[in-house]
Formats: structure tokens, C-alpha cells, sequence
């Protein structure tokens, strides 16, 4: 364990920001605007059409369906950090679970995975991702599931290699030699041990979430009209007569990866197990 | 020798099963060309008719005889609209999609490559800390997020560079450039880790104290750092492609990533499985040329 970086500690106050900001957006859809059972929706208003920011009462002027930029852009928030964390703590579950199972399991399992992880990992993982979508059809369900099956190779890799390292310690036959079980060993000895290094993979994996979602949604495969890619991708057409939506938008997706990347780079630098 | 074979054995398993995978899935998916490609008020007669002729009623089983027989003669087929052949399409979108990949991959190796050593060599440096800054900023903005702002700044403020299109070297500014970024930045960073792990061990005091020059010992701990920065370009290619996919479709580069796209939307099966063979076959030509260079730099690599 090291001390905290000074690229961690910017990471974390980034990184609250964008959670203060998403939560009091939570609060303000349910309790302030709308009500649990009726959440507020941000409003199409023809006549704000590409309202400049600090115009007509709008903080950040309105996107071209005069929709407040502000909501819009809040929504967009909210939708991606849950949907990035659902779907990296799902993605990394399996792949600890397979990366320990290509450790402990018999050869053919070892093959058969091998040969998924290489598929997976030659194909490029967009292309995976418009395959699924383009057979479930644009859905949230379509989505998590894509990114799920090309997510999990990258954290099942790591898992092996730590599984791999953590099962020839002394303390692993002590725990053997008191007669634990297979299923409490992986839950109170591998998973201990393997975590720290998960949660690094985790925190990085999260931004990498939020870069290919967007990416699908710039396609016009995203899973909701709130996702930041989309809103790009309209941005983009009315890059002439209104510039500063593009440039709104990536900056405040590129704050949030910014965060993320430095809080896994301080976090890694602070676990590194190899420097002791 | 048997290691070449089973490596060969390798790729052409994980070239079939990926060919075969996107057979069946493109055909799973909902959507029917034929009756995209006649319109709405085609007669059922004239949609058996055309895909008769397309071979689409078969049963899949015989469908996918077809295709490989097809396959084994060099015949990938034609497309289900403007009934083109597959390989002369792909020829012709074959040579931006190359042009593009090479050109930003090459370049963002050797820039990276370059500024990677030059920052640990300069360990924290004004240049150290600079390029850590840049590097972080460059990874933070996608390429769908970096492109617009680019158009934004190059093309419509500064208005030097084209929008879009292809054709004169001016167009390909700013996709390379666009491309290059985020790739170059990560090349730069693992060349400059990979370079402080290896200039502070014992091989490099011993060529020190034998009195070489500081060139000279740089050029030997860049060609040890080499394989792993290769390992680290070879496992970025898929982000390659993805990210040229995305260029294209930003700047309306007629490229294959671009057809693909559009051979998805259009549920047009020959265009997707031509796209996916040309694809694999070429990421394992790459993947193998790449295990072939680490092989000769690292002979360790090769037991």
C-alpha cells in the first residue's frame, strides 16, 4: 500500500462532482419536477430550438429538439453511470468466475475457453456488439447483453492469472489443511485476495463502458435517447449554427472519463501488489 | 515447425468458427432483405421469385453448403442489392479502410514510440509531466467525441482542412489525425513505462559502466522494450478497426467499415460475411506477422 497519489485525490473530486451532480438530478426528477410514480421528463419546446446557452432562461441553451441542455445532459449522466455500472459489475463477475474455473477445471474447459477469449478478443468488440443488437433488436436488455459478452474475456484473463498466483501461496494450503471447501475457499480466500486488483480493472473498465455505449449510440445502436453518443451524433449535424452542444457535450463526458482514468491510475499505483 | 502448424491449425479454426458464427447470426436476425430490396408492394411471387434466385429459400443447412462451397472457390457471392460482386465491392472499398489503418497506426508507433522515450528519459520533467497531462487528455476524448471538435476547430473556424469525403491527401488529415491521437497516446505511455523498467536494470548499468554512449545504450533498450510495445499495438487493432468504422462514418470515407455498417443495416448477407472473412483473414496475417518480429527480437518468447 502506498500513499494517496495526487492523481487520486484529483480523480475522486472530479469524480464527486459528477456524483453530486447526478444525484441532486435524481432528486430533482423524482421529488422537485415529478413525483416516484410520475418522473419528470425534460420537454420538447420547438420554440427553444438551439437557444444559446445563458438564452431564454436556460443555463446551457437548448439541444435542436429545445429540450434543455442541462436536463438532457443530466439524463444522459445518470443513464450512463448506472448503465456502466450494472454492466461492469455484472461483466466482472463472470469473469472472475470463468477465470478461476479455467484454472481449477478440466483441459477441455481450459481449451473451450481459450478458444471464446481469442474469439472475442479478435473480433472487435463494436462489431460484436452491432451483431447482438442487430439480432435483439435496439433495446436497453440488447445492450447490457452485448457489452456483457464482449467485456468479459478482458477481466477473465486477469482473474486467471491472479487465481493462478494467489492458489500457489502457503496461506491457501493452510486454509486446505483445515478442511475448508472448494466454495468457501473461492468466497473467503481467492476473492479476498484477487479483489484489489478486480476493483482497479473495475473503476478503468467503467470508463471503457461509458466510451463504447456512447460509441453504439453515435451508430444508432444506443439503448435510450439520453445516451450521450446519440446526442452527439445529432450535434453533429448542426455543427455549423450551433458549435458549443458538441463541444458541451464531449468536454463533460471527457471530465467524467478523465476522473474515472485518474482514480484507477492513483488506485493502481496504491494496490500495486508487486511493489510491495 | 509444429508450432508453426499449430498455429496455423489456430487461425484457420478461429477464421472458421468466426465466418460460420456470422453466417448463422446475420440469417437469425430479424429483418428480410428481399422483401427491403422489392419494397412494400411487392406481390409474394415476385419475393419468391428473388430469392429463388438469391438461393435464400434453401434451408440454412444447404445455404451454408453453398456459401462455403463459394468460398473454397474464391466466391464470396453477390450482393443482394445493385447485385454486385462481392470481391470486386471489396477491392474497391478495401483501399481507403488500408490507407487509413496503416498510415495513423504506423505514425502514432513511431510518434508515440518517440515521445514515450524522450518522457522517461526525462522523468518527472516539465516534458514527463506535459506529456502524462497530454496523454491523459487524448485518452479521455473518443474518437466520436474528438472528431466533431476537430471539424469544429481545423475545418470551420480555421476552415484549412475538408469536412468530409475522400479523395487528395487534405482529406486524409484529419481522420488519420483523429485516429492517431488516442492510439498514439497509449503507445506512449506503455513505451515510456516499459523504457524506466528496463533503464534502471543491471544490463543497462553494466553497458554503462563499459563506457557506451547514451545513444547507444538507448538504442538497445528500444529494442527490448519493442515486443512488448508491438504486444500492446497488436491487441489495440481491434480498436483500430473500431475506431476506423467510426471514422468513416464521421467523415464519409467510402471505406469497408462503412459498407459493413451499412451491409448490417441492410441486412445485405453477402456484403457482412465478405467484410468479416477479408477482416479475420487480414487480423490473423497481422496477428502472426507480429508474433513473427517478437520472435526474432525476444527469443525468449519462442519456448
Amino acid at each position: 500500500m502506498g500513499k494517496f497519489t495526487k492523481e487520486m485525490k484529483w480523480g475522486l473530486g472530479i469524480l464527486s462532482l459528477y456524483v453530486v451532480w447526478a444525484v441532486s438530478w435524481f432528486f430533482y426528477r423524482y421529488t422537485i419536477k415529478g413525483t416516484i410514480f410520475k418522473p419528470y421528463v425534460p420537454e420538447l419546446d420547438m420554440k427553444l430550438e438551439l437557444a444559446l446557452p445563458f438564452s431564454k432562461g436556460l443555463v446551457l441553451g437548448a439541444d435542436l429538439l429545445g429540450r434543455s441542455l442541462l436536463e438532457v445532459l443530466s439524463a444522459g449522466l445518470t443513464y450512463s453511470l448506472t448503465l456502466s455500472m450494472i454492466v461492469t459489475i455484472a461483466t466482472a463477475s463472470i469473469g472472475i468466475l470463468m477465470g478461476y474455473m479455467a484454472v481449477k477445471a478440466p483441459s477441455w474447459f481450459k481449451l473451450v475457453f481459450d478458444l471464446l477469449i481469442n474469439l472475442v478478443f479478435i473480433f472487435p468488440s463494436i462489431l460484436i456488439a452491432i451483431m447482438i443488437m442487430a439480432v435483439t433488436g435496439q433495446s436497453m436488455q440488447g445492450l447490457i447483453f452485448a457489452m456483457i459478452i464482449t467485456g468479459w474475456p478482458g477481466y477473465a484473463k486477469i482473474a486467471r492469472g491472479e487465481s493462478k498466483r494467489v492458489l500457489s501461496l502457503t496461506y491457501v494450503e493452510g486454509a486446505r489443511a483445515i478442511g475448508i471447501g472448494e466454495v468457501r475457499l473461492f468466497f473467503t480466500v481467492i476473492i479476498p485476495a484477487i479483489l484489489p486488483v478486480m476493483i482497479v480493472n473495475m473503476v478503468l473498465g467503467i470508463s471503457g463502458v461509458i466510451i463504447s455505449e456512447a460509441a453504439l449510440g453515435f451508430l444508432g445502436l444506443g439503448g435510450s435517447p439520453y445516451s450521450w453518443g446519440a446526442m452527439l451524433s445529432a450535434a453533429k449535424t448542426v455543427l455549423l449554427e450551433a458549435p458549443h452542444i458538441a463541444m458541451i457535450l464531449s468536454l463533460t463526458m471527457a471530465g467524467l472519463i478523465i476522473g474515472l482514468n485518474l482514480l484507477g491510475d492513483g488506485l493502481r499505483d496504491y494496490l500495486d501488489p508487486n511493489k510491495g | 515447425m509444429s508450432r508453426l502448424l499449430q498455429k496455423a491449425i489456430y487461425a484457420f479454426v478461429t477464421i472458421f468458427v468466426a465466418l460460420t458464427t456470422i453466417f448463422f447470426v446475420i440469417r437469425m436476425s430479424p429483418g428480410d432483405p428481399v422483401e427491403t430490396v422489392l419494397g412494400q408492394k411487392a406481390t409474394q411471387e415476385e419475393i419468391q421469385k428473388l430469392k429463388t434466385q438469391l438461393g435464400l429459400d434453401l434451408p440454412m443447412s444447404s445455404q451454408y453448403g453453398n456459401y462455403l462451397k463459394g468460398l473454397t472457390k474464391g466466391d464470396l457471392g453477390k450482393t443482394i442489392f445493385g447485385n454486385k460482386d462481392v470481391k470486386e465491392l471489396l477491392k474497391e472499398r478495401m483501399k481507403p479502410t488500408i490507407i487509413l489503418a496503416s498510415i495513423s497506426v504506423t505514425l502514432s508507433a513511431i510518434v508515440g514510440i518517440f515521445l514515450g522515450i524522450w518522457a522517461g528519459y526525462k522523468k518527472n520533467k516539465n516534458f514527463d509531466k506535459f506529456s502524462r497531462l497530454i496523454s491523459l487528455f487524448a485518452l479521455s476524448f473518443p474518437i466520436f467525441s474528438l472528431a466533431p471538435l476537430m471539424v469544429l476547430l481545423f475545418s470551420i473556424k480555421l476552415n484549412l482542412l475538408p469536412v468530409s469525403e475522400w479523395g487528395s491527401l487534405k482529406h486524409m488529415i484529419l481522420p488519420i489525425v483523429t485516429l492517431m491521437i488516442p492510439l498514439g497516446a497509449i503507445v506512449m505511455r506503455v513505451t515510456r513505462n516499459k523504457y524506466l523498467e528496463e533503464a534502471h536494470s543491471q544490463w543497462v548499468m553494466v553497458t554503462r559502466s563499459k563506457g557506451l554512449s547514451d545513444v547507444a545504450i538507448l538504442l538497445r533498450v528500444l529494442k527490448v522494450c519493442l515486443p512488448t510495445i508491438l504486444n500492446v499495438v497488436s491487441i489495440q487493432l481491434s480498436v483500430v478497426i473500431a475506431g476506423t468504422m467510426i471514422t468513416e462514418t464521421i467523415f464519409d470515407i467510402p471505406g469497408m467499415g462503412s459498407l459493413l455498417f451499412d451491409g448490417i443495416q441492410n441486412r445485405d448477407y453477402p456484403i457482412v460475411q465478405g467484410v468479416i472473412v477479408y477482416s479475420t483473414v487480414s487480423y490473423m496475417v497481422i496477428y502472426f506477422l507480429i508474433d513473427y518480429i517478437n520472435e526474432k527480437l525476444d527469443p525468449r518468447t519462442q519456448s
